[in-house]
């Protein structure tokens, strides 16, 4: 699914954010990210959906090398990745049925196909009966699964999410990370980075420890270490 | 599939323009004023060459006969100039004619009519009357009639013609000027309207980050993304174009008179050259509102599209 070969990423000056990073990670997988802050997990991600482009080595996501993506093949990639911010990125001045639906309405998708897709994401994160509430009208909890429901529209075959949790308490990040495992189970790659030593104790699946730019670790059923 | 990606991005562009109404406001309006001042540059133009015709086409170079000079001579000069390319008109006026023209002009004054009727004899000699279509071309004219044969029945004074030539060359002069001046003074609104035009979209845009950023996230084309603000930036000049319109117009009727009573008997309708004219100025001062605000839109969304 995902396919790192030698990845390194400078930013200009001489910021090094990665270094050789190998990484590969199989359809279905369930894989948490960790590492202190600054160590380069939201550079991981942003190469992943083409916001950056790697310095050195190689990338292939799906069996797509995109390391010299094309900006306009850019939009085909992102459709195939749902992706899940710590600030929930949500229209203020439109309820959860619109915010969902404008991510499709600016992919060209019909109508009927709108109406017959949003409530279907809505009810895997959860929310039926909220579709009319706008974001300030929701816990922020809800309003990171309506983030979630949007990423979802495409039917992804891989969903990244960079700190889904960061912002919430431990109820409404165990809810999140429920969500998540779910999502998995219905076939969806994930990826999260994450600080949270309990999430990360609970999972129970894989983890990679980054630590300046570089894989320090990589276990199948990890804990947080560090 | 590209009727739906149309008919979402132009109602963005809608929505996008009536949430930043103010903002849109303003936008038209100094695109309106820079129109403005192309317009009058315009119709100055227009104007010009209107009078310029009109002056080229009145002016006659009368050629006096010399005394020697007979009808039949006359006329066959008249025939031997009529076949000349550069020649619109050529014309032999008799003495009685140039007679008549004269008392006809002079009708009011008794002295002039009375010391004629005491005349034994006319007082005027022919002419032969010259019009051609090009005012330059009449040295030459008068130079090859010199040389020829009837160089000896002419008395070819260059005054005339000269006049003429200084009254068009002025005007040509002037309105050269003023043009020049119009011109610097619509580019100079132009830019200024580029200028403000391109910071007033900007902050349209600015106030669509958010939108732009999770466009880019859940995979929206560059053009679907980029597309409503340059729609927004069309339908601004189709908004512009149409405020120039109605007020243009109404304006032109209001300054007609005091064309008419600079310009007499050269002046025309200024509605009617705009008129005339219509598309070709309507037109052209669209595209000048269409690359002003979809340059402005292009340049502005491109730092939010980089995502
Ligand atoms: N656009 C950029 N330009 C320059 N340096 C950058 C840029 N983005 C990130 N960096 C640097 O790259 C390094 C890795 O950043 P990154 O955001 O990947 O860290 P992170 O692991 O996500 O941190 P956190 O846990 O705080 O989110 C940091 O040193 C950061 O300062
Ligand atoms: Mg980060």
């Amino acid at each position: 699914m995902i396919k790192f070969t030698n990845v390194s990423k400078y930013y200009k000056p001489n910021v090094v954010a990665l270094k050789t990073v190998n990484l590969d990670i199989a359809s279905g997988e369930f894989v948490s990210i960790v590492g202190q802050s600054g160590t380069g997990k939201t550079t991981l991600i942003r190469l992943m959906i083409a916001e950056e482009k790697p310095s050195e080595g190689q990338i292939i996501i799906g069996g797509w090398d995109i390391t010299d993506i094309k900006e306009r093949e850019v939009p085909y990639l992102r459709r195939q990745i749902g992706v899940v911010f710590q600030d929930y990125k949500l229209l203020q001045k439109k309820n959860v049925f619109e915010n969902i639906a404008f991510a499709l309405q600016t992919c060209a998708v019909p109508l009927a196909n709108i109406r017959r897709i949003v409530p279907q994401v809505i009810k895997i994160v959860g929310l039926e009966g909220k579709e009319e509430r706008y974001p300030f009208q929701l816990s922020g909890g809800e309003q990171q699964r309506v983030v979630i429901a949007r990423s979802l529209v495409h039917k992804p075959k891989l969903l990244v999410a960079d700190e889904p949790t960061g912002n919430l308490d431990s109820i409404n990040t165990r809810e999140i990370i429920d969500l998540l495992k779910k999502i998995n189970e219905l076939g969806t790659t994930v990826i999260l980075v994450t600080h949270d030593r309990d999430v990360v104790n609970s999972l129970k699946k894989r983890v990679i420890t980054i630590d300046e730019g570089q894989i320090i670790g990589d276990q199948s059923k990890g804990r947080y270490v560090l | 599939m590209f009727f739906i990606e149309f008919s979402r991005v132009v109602k963005f562009a809608l929505q996008s323009i009536l949430r930043n109404f103010w903002l849109s406001l303003v936008t038209v309006s100094i695109i309106t004023l820079a129109l403005f001042s192309v317009s009058f540059l315009f119709i100055f133009n227009l104007m010009s060459a209107h009078t310029l015709a009109v002056v080229e086409g009145k002016t006659n170079v009368y050629i006096d006969l010399t005394a020697s000079a007979t009808p039949e001579q006359a006329q066959l000069l008249v025939a031997e100039l009529q076949k000349l390319p550069a020649i619109k008109e050529a014309e032999f006026i008799t003495p009685e004619k140039t007679l008549e023209d004269f008392k006809a002009r002079h009708q009011d004054n008794k002295l002039i009519l009375q010391s004629l009727a005491s005349l034994e004899q006319n007082p005027f000699r022919g002419s032969l009357r010259i019009n051609v279509y090009n005012i330059s071309d009449f040295p030459v004219i008068l130079s090859e009639l010199s040389k020829k044969d009837y160089g000896q029945y002419l008395e070819i004074e260059d005054q005339e013609f000269t006049d003429a030539k200084l009254l068009i060359q002025g005007i040509g002069d002037y309105s050269q000027k003023i043009q020049r001046g119009g011109l610097i003074i619509s580019l100079f609104f132009i830019i200024i309207s580029l200028l403000v035009v391109f910071n007033t979209i900007q902050v349209g845009i600015y106030t669509h980050r958010e939108e732009i950023g999770i466009m880019k996230l859940v995979g929206a084309s560059n053009s679907f993304v980029r597309s409503p603000f340059l729609i927004e930036g069309i339908v601004y000049s189709i908004l512009a174009v149409a405020i120039l319109m109605a007020v243009l117009y109404p304006l032109l009727a209001f300054i007609q008179p005091y064309i008419d009573g600079f310009f007499k008997e050269y002046s025309t309708s200024l509605i009617t050259l705009l008129n005339q004219n219509f598309f070709r100025v309507f037109g052209i001062q669209f595209l000048i509102a269409v690359v002003i605000t979809v340059l402005s839109g292009f340049f502005a969304v491109r730092r939010y599209i980089k995502v």
